[in-house]
Order: structure tokens, then sequence, then C-alpha cells
């Protein structure tokens, strides 16, 4: 039976929650009611709007219990990799190994938002110079110093060059702290010279070869590492299977987005497809789980388009989102303003395209590597997001920036200016940081201007 | 049948009654407040008394600006940017872009057809691009805000305010006076800082006819300043602190004709 999809505050979701249980929710290990999370600091989830669905509450439960899930895999003898930057293709092949464990330290950027700042995580950064100039990343920083949070991991991995200055700034600052990290090189992406050859990308871009090569070449001397870590060789096959799995997860994350954005009424909220999308990245540290969540959360999703039923209304403005939010309450203002989610490009664009599998495997992931939408042209990107616009049907555009956390001072404006030209759309910008509570009438203001923009444009 | 329209703003509130001519019967401005709701109800009633309304002759209320959601005497809330954008096109129906600047924030906002918005940008993070950067100058010239502009006639030679914040830049006034800097320059340096601030906001996508609205529209020497800045002539509207009540109730009579 599919219930009417609604938005619970987590104390809601405690009385929902027992009326599950009462028509025998079969839980994972991981779960329980979503309240008991507060217990751990996580209080920003007192601000927050949650979807109703069982399948909801256990992409909670996974996303909430990740730190248990690493300390366990820690007291298991798992060999755990810290990738850093890339977002999505070490993680591949490091679980193409066995007993391995790969997650993002980067993702600690969100715990200043889910702990409201209590964790003092940025505070330990602040006292390392690492201040609110720059990107909120810097939490991962208190993160290892206080190591509250994850294991510090066995092996560090970085990519740097073309990603992120800011990102590497404070990698560095890591570096100084004692924590060694193995650095591989990202370029900048570029079209091919006259003359020169190029292979189309994941997601379609192209690049020259020879950049495909060079990144091949740091991704093997990657590949090396972690098998000197592990102690046993990553062969083609088990690689090829690793990207097989990966595609799994990417294969039910494509169908998730396109038929949630492209549905006459969203089926999911937008703040729980945004932590949907991230699985895709790393997984929650469990790739195998992280398959079943996505297809609980597709079939849901399937179900509820079926029978009509979503969250909102048929008239809400269908709005393309882009970037990560700091705080995740900005995703439930989405909703509050009358907007709906319809199209997402959070950075990782490239963890979501699949993994060519008719390719030798390291160049399949080399080619992955080089569609990062972080290390190409602004222009690229634009390009991108309006194709995804139209595929979408979106009809606005908002570009959300985290103070301090733009790795390109012009890209904003080059997006901006991309749909205009191309699409006629509305554009806004907005900035949230970690906590925006201050913010929020503000915020609230602009997405609601954009919101009565396109509806008026219907007319 | 009355329409009212109430832009609850971060400084004033300003309340517009019109008929059902689009005809503006009533209207009032009050300062903004602790009470927001109590505040903005307090001049509703002070406005229909000073007019010989009855009450019940209004049909529709809508609330605007930040302070929209407070407003529980309203039949419904609308942005201050969309209300902005109809209520200038109501004003001036070949405006294309707007340029609003009020006590805590500014907005520039692009019009297509039918004063329908196209988009805009807002600032209301920093105040050196809005009207507190004058109440600063006027608190130190010990002068009404709504008088500073008066005396930037005189100026002969704008004093160069180089702070982007309207903190700091008070140490830079401070220090000016102290220099023996006229205070015509200093304003009129001031008036040039935020609207260099609204032209960077602006970028590229200004185009004419620029409508000034806003109660810094009313200080005199802004609109020069801005259209220096902008590169292009701006034109102050019509009731310039009312545009975005004057909207609001514009949006009313519609809703209320869509309710019938």
């Amino acid at each position: 039976m599919i219930d009417t999809p609604l938005l619970l505050s987590i104390h809601d979701w405690d009385a929902r929650y027992d009326d599950l249980m009462a028509r025998d929710l079969v839980e994972a290990g991981y779960g329980g009611r979503l309240s008991r999370h507060l217990d751990g600091g996580d209080y920003r989830l007192n601000q927050l709007l949650f979807d109703n669905s069982a399948a909801s509450l256990r992409l909670w439960n996974f996303l909430l219990t990740e730190e248990a899930r690493l300390a366990a895999a820690r007291a298991d003898g798992h060999t755990l990799v810290g990738a850093m930057k890339d977002l999505g293709t070490i993680p591949v092949m490091a679980y193409a190994l066995p007993n391995v464990t790969a997650f993002y330290p980067d993702g600690a950027w969100w715990i200043p938002c889910v702990m409201e700042l209590s964790a003092g995580l940025l505070s330990i950064a602040d006292r390392m110079g690492i201040d609110e100039s720059f990107c909120p990343v810097r939490a991962m920083l208190g993160a290892f110093v206080s190591e509250a949070h994850f294991p510090i991991p066995d092996l560090l991995i970085c990519s740097v060059g073309a990603t992120c200055d800011d990102f590497s700034a404070i990698a560095q600052r890591l570096q100084g702290l004692g924590y060694p990290i193995l650095w591989w090189e990202a370029v900048h992406r570029r079209q091919a010279d006259k003359g020169e050859d190029s292979v189309i990308l994941p997601g379609g871009f192209a690049a020259p070869v020879a950049q495909v090569d060079f990144i091949q070449t740091e991704l093997v001397r990657i590949k090396q590492a972690l098998e000197r870590q592990v102690g046993h060789l990553l062969s083609d096959e088990d690689l090829l299977k690793g990207i097989s799995v990966a595609n799994g997860v990417r294969c039910i994350l494509q169908k998730l987005r396109f038929i949630s954005f492209t549905a006459p009424m969203a089926p999911l909220p937008a703040l729980e497809l945004l932590i949907a999308e991230m699985l895709a990245i790393h997984y929650c540290s469990d790739q195998a789980e992280s398959l079943v969540v996505l297809q609980d959360l597709y079939d849901l999703a399937k179900s509820r388009v079926d029978l009509g039923l979503g969250h909102g209304h048929i008239d809400d403005a269908r709005i393309f989102w882009v970037n990560p939010v700091a705080d995740l309450t900005a995703m439930n203002l989405l909703e509050t303003c009358g907007g709906r989610i319809c199209g997402t490009e959070y950075l990782f664009s490239h963890a979501l395209d699949l993994i060519p599998e008719d390719l030798p495997p390291m160049e399949a992931l080399a080619r992955t590597a080089l569609a990062d939408p972080m290390i190409g042209s602004a222009r690229q990107r634009a390009e991108r997001i309006t194709f995804d616009m139209q595929l979408f049907g979106a009809e606005g555009l908002i570009i959300s920036k985290i103070p301090g956390a733009s790795h390109c001072a012009l890209e904003s404006e080059v997006i901006r200016e991309n749909i205009e030209e191309s699409l006629g759309l509305p554009v806004i910008e907005i900035e949230v940081p970690p906590v925006c509570d201050a913010l929020r009438s503000s915020l609230k203001t602009r997405i609601e201007a954009l919101v009565e923009t396109i509806k008026s444009r219907r007319k | 049948m009355l329409f009212a329209g109430v832009d609850a703003g971060s400084r004033a509130i300003k309340i517009v009654i019109i008929d059902q001519f689009c005809k503006i019967v009533a209207s009032g401005v009050c300062d903004q407040g602790v009470n927001q709701t109590l505040l903005a109800e307090t001049l509703l009633e002070d406005v229909i008394a000073e007019s010989n309304i009855v009450r019940t002759e209004l049909k529709y209320i809508v609330a605007s600006g930040y302070g929209r959601d407070a407003l529980e005497f309203a039949d419904t809330t609308i942005t201050e940017i969309t209300c902005h954008a109809r209520g200038v096109s109501h004003l001036n129906p070949y405006a294309k872009t707007i340029v609003d600047i009020g006590g805590q924030d500014s907005k520039l906002i692009r019009l297509e057809v039918e004063g329908r918005v196209r988009d805009f940008v807002m600032n209301d993070r920093c105040a050196a691009g809005t009207g507190r950067f004058l109440e600063v100058v006027a608190e130190r010239m010990n002068m009404p805000v709504t008088d500073v502009g008066l005396c930037v006639v005189d100026a002969d030679n704008p004093a160069i305010i180089s702070s982007m914040c309207v903190v700091f830049a008070e140490t830079e006034i401070i220090g000016l006076l102290a220099s023996g800097e006229r205070p015509e320059n200093i304003v009129a340096g001031v008036q040039d800082a935020i609207a260099t601030r609204i032209a960077a906001m602006g970028g590229r996508s200004v185009q004419e006819p620029v409508i000034f609205t806003g109660g810094v529209a009313r200080i005199k020497g802004m609109d020069e300043a801005l259209s220096v800045a902008l590169k292009h002539p701006v034109q102050v509207s019509d009731h310039p602190q009312l545009t975005g009540a004057l909207g609001a109730a514009l949006f009313a009579r519609e809703r209320s004709g869509r309710l019938a």
C-alpha cells in the first residue's frame, strides 16, 4: 500500500514510525526511529521536513549511521581509504579490492550543518588559520583533529590540480598536520588541438587522448598504492566487476532522477533526492546496501507516479538546482515556496554517468575522472546544465553558492548567461552558509520571487 | 470595492488602497518597528480613517515586503520583487529595468512584456548598496536623511569612499570631515559609492527605460549618481516609495476578481 506523500517533522516521524512498525515494516540493521539521531547531536534534523515513506526512512538511517559503519569496518579489519576531491572515481577502484571500505572525509563539510556547529569543527579549523574565507570543507580538518566522526583512514588519496584551489590548500594543511596524502593530478580538461586525437567522455564532454592517457597513468599509480596497502593485486577482471557494480548504483540513480524530475508531481522531495544522489559518490561506505536503498526509493517513486501521487501541487514551479547547499533546510524551502526539483547538477555529474564497460577498465576510469565538471571550463558545465534543463523540462534555475566555496568566480555568470541566451529562463543566485536560519527570510523571498516569475511566464 | 496592498519593508511600512479602476484612493507610510503586525494594522486603520473609507469596502488585501508573512490580516502574500514590477509597469508600461533601493536592501529587476519579471538580483547582505549608507552619513552630518540630498547640488568634487563596508566607510567619513572635506562632497561621494555598487550588481543586464523606486529614490541626487554609474538615464518613478504597495494592491484587485 502506498500512503499519501507528506512532509513530516522528525517528531511527527515517531508516530509514523510506530504506524509503519505496526504494519510489519522490515528494517535494515541500521534502522530505527529518526529521532534517535538527535541523541548523537544531529540537532539540525529538528529543523528539517522529511518524506513520510519507509524508503526515505531507510535512506536517512543509512546516511546517519555512516560513522558507525566506518567504525565497524575498522573493527572488522577492513582497509579504510579516504578519497578526497575526485568525487566518484577512486572508490570504484577501492571497492573492487577485498575488505576495503572507501569514504570521502570531505563529506565532513555537512557536519557543521547537521550538528548546528555544536561539534566545533569549524572552530578547530579557525584555530589552524583556515578561517571562514575558505570553503566549509575546512570542517574536515576539525574532524581529523577531533577523531570524533570517522576513523583515520589507512590511506589518504587526493586529486589536485584543476579541481579546487581552496580544497588543495585545506588538504595541504591536513598533510602538514601529519596525515600523509597520496596526491594525483587532475588536469584541466581542454578541447583537442587541431590534428590531435580526442575521445568522448561519459556525459558527452570531449577531451584529447593525451589527457586521458595522463589521467590513466596517474590512476595506475593510485591503483598500485591501493594494491600495496591491501596486499592484493587488482586484476582487470575484478576492476570490471567493480565498475559494473558502480554502474548498478548509477543506473538506479539515473532512473530515479529521470522519473522524479519528469513526473507531473514530484514523487520525492528535493531533500531526499539530494541525499540519494550523494550515494553515487561513495555509497555511504556500503556499496551493496546503497543499491538496496536506492532501489527502494526508485520503486517508491515509480509507485507514486503510477498512482498520480506526489508532493506539492501539479503547478509547482519546476526548478533546476545547481550546486549542493551547506544547510539542508534550504532544500525544504524549495517546496515551502511552491517549487519542486526538476534537475540538479551538484558538481559531481561524472559520478552519475555510466562508466564505459567496453573499454579497458583503467582507461574507462580515466575517462570518467576527466568528465568531472569541476575540472572543465565553466562554459562546458553551463552547456550540460542547459541540456539537462531542456531534458527535464525545467522552468527556472537556482545557482546555490556557499560562502567562500566557489571554485570559479566566473562560473555563476557564465551559467546564467548561457541559460538566458539558450533557453530564456529565469536564473537566481542564492548563498547558503552551513546554518542559514538568519537568512531564511531572505532566501525565501528570492525563491518565492523565482516561483512567482515562473508562474507568471506561463500565462 | 477597494483593494489594499501592504508593503512591510525593513525600514517602513507602506500601504496603498486602490479602487476598481486602479486609481489610488488612499496611501500611507510609517516606520517599521518591533511589533510589525500591529504597526501595519494601525497604519491601515489610520489610512482608512483619514480617507473616509469603510473597512468592509476593502475586498482583498495583499501583503508584500520582507515582513509580509507576519501580516495575518492579509488575504495572501506576494514578494516585493513581483509587486514592484507590477507597480512600476502600471505607472511606466515601457519600463525595462527597475532599480529599487530601500533602507536595508537593493534590487535590480529586469522586466519583459506586460511588466512580468524577467529576472532579478538582490543585495540584502551588504549595507553599502542600500539606504542604510545614507542614514549613516546623515547621522554624521546631523541632518535628517531626507535632507542629505539637498546639499549635493553644491558638491564640486565628490569624495572617494573606498571602503566596501559601511562600518569602515563611516570611519572614512569621520576622517574626511576631520580633514576639512566639505559635507556636500562627502554626501556626493556616498551617493556615488551606492550607485557604483548597484551598477556592479546589475552587470551588463541593464536596459532602458530604467525606473528608480524605493525610499532612496526620494533622495535628491541619487538618480543622477545612478545614471552615471549605470551609463543609462534613470527616471524616478511616481510615488517611488509606494510602488511595491501599489503593485500589491493591483494584485489584490486581480485576485479578488478571480475569487468572484
